[in-house]
């Protein structure tokens, strides 16, 4: 059974968000060693800015309420607790050259690689995901 | 309500919190011993016990009480199997043809979910500071799990003087007779 699971997060509406973090942390909390690659908008889930405005998809705003009651942690807490258990960021080098971000633009602790940094993480895993 | 080294409260929080928060309280209790978290996540007793599975705990069962549900969990051992060292064995098929006493020294909660009816809980951990509970001219046939805290405590027992003791091999964990469970 392979120990790792590597996710790409390629998009970045706040359900994207927790389809990402609620993965990561289960399975770092069950002990596999976890990378996430965050391209193109999935960048918007580590910025330090944009991850705390995150849009719910077109007329679903409604589930806010949902998201209250059932007391699901934000995803800024989420992204600590995953730092915290020990999950590996990296941000796609590429999409920062296009969107002109640098590593100050996104929290704390993560790393900047290209597609083969992830490639060579993601060889050995699984499950691989894509979000 | 059944006996546990630490209590957990993972109450109110949603997936995958209560996954998240047992692992950092399995990081601060002793192998062997038993969490209990109590949790109203109706997706909990799923997750924990496949988490349980996956990182090599032991999942009790769960109890529910009105809203809240409340695990029972073992933390596992990465000790390798040692080589049991009590000589005087009998085999779990026999024991119900025996007429001597089941002496279970499993943790309370383990017993509760599940002991051969009639047998008595000690656990290991407590066995040397409850002997007077037992007779030294009995047969006591001890039994755990697997048979590897059994046997410690069949030498701990032979020691102080207990005459006619016998370790149980397999455990529990084979034993597909009829369950009773003190919950």
């Amino acid at each position: 059974m392979s120990e790792k699971v590597a996710i790409i997060a390629a998009n970045g509406g706040m359900f994207d968000a927790y389809k990402v973090f609620n993965i990561a942390t289960a399975a770092a909390a069950s002990e596999k060693e976890v990378q996430i690659f965050f391209t193109f908008e999935g960048l918007n889930l580590i910025h330090k800015q944009g991850m705390h405005h995150l849009e719910m998809p077109a007329g679903k705003e409604h589930f806010a309420e949902g998201f209250e009651k059932a007391n699901i942690p934000s995803i800024p807490e989420l992204v600590e607790m995953a730092k915290e258990l020990g999950v590996k960021f990296i941000a796609c080098q590429m999409t920062m050259d296009v969107m002109g971000l640098t590593k100050e633009d996104f929290v704390d602790g993560i790393e900047v690689g290209g597609a083969v940094t992830f490639l060579e993480f993601a060889k050995d895993a699984a499950p691989t995901l894509t979000f | 309500m059944i006996q546990a080294n630490q209590q957990l409260d993972a109450k109110g929080l949603a997936c995958p919190m209560p996954i998240v928060k047992t692992k950092k309280a399995m990081n601060d209790i002793d192998e062997g011993h038993v969490l209990e978290v109590q949790a109203t996540d109706k997706g909990s007793t799923a997750d924990l016990q496949a988490w349980a599975t996956t990182v090599g705990h032991q999942y009790l069962g769960t109890v529910e009480e009105g809203e809240v549900l409340y695990h029972y969990i073992r933390k596992g051992s990465d000790e390798p199997e040692v080589e049991k060292s009590f000589e005087h064995t009998v085999s779990l098929e026999t024991i119900e043809s025996r007429e001597g006493l089941i002496l279970d020294v499993r943790e309370a909660a383990e017993y509760a979910f599940g002991h051969i009816e009639g047998a008595k809980s000690i656990p290991m951990g407590e066995l040397e500071f409850r002997l007077e509970e037992l007779d030294k001219e009995e047969e006591i046939l001890v039994i755990c799990r697997t048979g590897k805290r059994s046997d410690l405590a069949a030498q701990l027992l032979a020691k102080k003087g207990f005459k006619k003791v016998y370790n149980v091999l397999p455990g529990m964990n084979e034993w597909n007779g009829k369950k009773t469970k003190t919950l």
